[in-house]
């Protein structure tokens, strides 16, 4: 059964709209279908009101090969930007802030074995944790939408230059 | 002030994440740490280390002073040879880990880490009263590369006229290669069979030559998948073959038998800087050693975390990394004494967890596989 693609609202995507399911910001892809922090997250929010959290190709290309990531344990709660695990290359480490608030109800246990999937696949096979999240309504407004964080990706470059 | 580059920044600049170290701006990688360890453990990797520290100590005397500021016995250093030293402070703490490389019966070559050249210079300058000698500072007139892995060796073949397999491991010679006389070792810092290549006359402002005979062994060792290293790669190949770092695991607070050096250090030398406190640690007996450590759980140890036995604190990690050989974390740090055995279950704390671990021997790869020893 074709995936129904949605936008960051939950409105189902266009054909369109799905062959652009993406934007790409000098090199650095950005899905239109989720939502962004500052500490460069994603949050996904899915059918069933859950979030699937995962880092971003920006910041799994700043990392570069990453060896090991340490994750927060099934049934933890967490609370909206709180470091709830890390993310490491061999030469730096790096926090995973939580998204929203809520409890951890799923965690990829095959990042243990392959953390390199954070690299390879950022936004699918490499999702980190779900969460159930217990003030989405509330917290949706601290998180950036797909072009805002672009946005926030092109003054990122600008500064480093 | 800006800082230095050598003769490569526009390589390193081209293809590389650069960095900062001793002032230098440094390729960090270029393709990745992890492809460049490999690539210089299965075939060949090169590094620009033309950042470290390079001085020639000359005239008739100068056989005596290094035998006076250095551990090592240099008397015995035969012409064409290198042997890894350290100077000690009059506590027996380490100033520096060097090279010296006799070049002729009284000209030595020094070669010295980067973050100390101004220290050693200052340092040998300091101890140079009454000695008849020379010291000349020639860091930013010869270029310097290390070509090293099992390839290493076809890849410099195919460019330089002398027989390289007849060069014994810790010795150099003289040959001439794209018009650059060079001065070549089989030395290096990886633990594999390799090479150092000292680009003499080669100053800083005139890249041309070096940076010629940098793109040349690239291309000739294409074939053989040569990679270009940066220092990530560089940390963590030492690392996994158990050397030492200047500033993370030996620096003046420690002493050479502490570091477990003692193959460094002649006690039955006349005298030498550092030789009395030395003594007298021996025979007060030595408290800590610096000791491998692999954790036995995923994670990764970096530098001060403390390493625990029992919930106790018996010591602390100096250096650490990921290995990309081994595919766990690894590191050295010092631990008291009594626990410096392999086998030791240890735990190593890393933020505010505790990682099961053990203390293991140096190098870390299976030398039978890995490694200039490595079974062919």
């Amino acid at each position: 059964m074709p995936k129904t693609y949605r936008d960051a609202e939950g409105d189902a995507m266009s054909h369109e709209q799905v062959a652009e399911k993406s934007i790409k910001i000098n090199g650095y892809e950005i899905r239109r279908d989720r939502f962004y922090s500052r500490e460069h997250e994603w949050a996904l929010i899915e059918e069933n009101g859950n979030v699937r959290v995962g880092i971003t190709d920006y910041a799994q290309k700043s990392l570069h090969d990453i060896v090991y990531v340490e994750m927060p344990s099934v049934g933890s709660k967490v609370n909206q930007m709180n470091p709830i695990g890390t993310v490491e290359s061999i030469k730096s480490v790096s926090e995973i802030y939580s998204p929203v608030s809520g409890e951890v109800i799923n965690v990829n246990n095959r990042l243990s074995d392959s953390p390199e999937l954070l690299n390879t696949s950022p936004y699918d096979d490499g999702w980190i944790v779900v969460i159930k999240p217990s003030a989405l309504d509330d917290e949706i407004k601290n998180l950036m939408k797909p072009e805002e964080y672009a946005d926030y990706i092109r003054k990122l470059i600008r500064e480093k230059k | 002030m800006g800082l230095m580059r050598t003769h490569l920044y526009e390589y390193h600049k081209k293809y590389a994440f650069l960095t900062e170290f001793a002032n230098f701006e440094m390729p960090l990688w270029y393709e990745g740490i992890v492809p460049e360890h490999l690539a210089v453990r299965e075939s060949a990797g090169i590094f620009d280390v033309t950042h470290m520290g390079r001085y020639i100590v000359s005239k008739e005397d100068s056989r005596v002073f290094l035998d006076n500021i250095s551990t090592r016995d240099v008397e015995s250093i035969k012409v064409g040879q290198g042997k890894y030293s350290i100077i000690c402070n009059e506590s027996g703490g380490i100033i520096d880990d060097i090279m010296i490389f006799r070049l002729e019966e009284n000209v030595f070559l020094i070669v010295c880490n980067a973050v100390n050249r101004v220290k050693d210079y200052n340092w040998m300058k300091a101890h140079s009263h009454g000695f008849s000698l020379k010291i000349k500072d020639l860091s930013n007139n010869i270029a310097m590369f290390a070509v090293q892995g099992p390839k290493a060796i076809e890849i410099l073949q195919q460019i330089v006229d002398l027989d390289l397999s007849s060069l014994r491991y810790g010795y150099g010679t003289w040959t001439r290669i794209k018009d650059i006389d060079v001065f070549i070792s089989r030395t290096g810092y990886t633990g594999e069979d390799g090479f150092e290549l000292f680009l003499w006359n080669t100053p800083l402002e005139e890249y041309g030559k070096a940076y010629n005979l940098w793109s040349t062994i690239l291309n000739t060792g294409k074939e053989y998948g040569i990679k270009p290293c940066g220092l990530g790669a560089r940390d963590a190949l030492r690392i996994e073959a158990g050397f030492c770092l200047y500033g993370n695991d030996i620096n003046e607070t420690v002493t050479p038998l502490e570091a477990r050096l003692d193959f460094a250090v002649n006690l039955q030398k006349d005298r030498f800087i550092g030789k009395e406190a030395l003594l007298r640690q021996v025979a007060e007996g030595i408290k800590r050693l610096r000791v491998g450590i692999r954790l036995l759980e995923r994670g990764i140890p970096r530098s001060g975390c403390k390493i625990l036995f029992d919930k106790e604190i018996i010591g602390e990690v100096t250096s650490g990394t990921f290995s990309p050989l081994l595919k766990c974390g690894i590191g050295m740090g010092y631990v008291l004494t009594e626990y410096a055995k392999p086998k030791t279950p240890v735990n190593v704390q890393i933020r505010d967890k505790c990682f099961e671990a053990e203390i293991v021997d140096m190098p870390f790869y299976d030398t039978a596989r890995y490694g200039r020893k490595r079974q062919k």
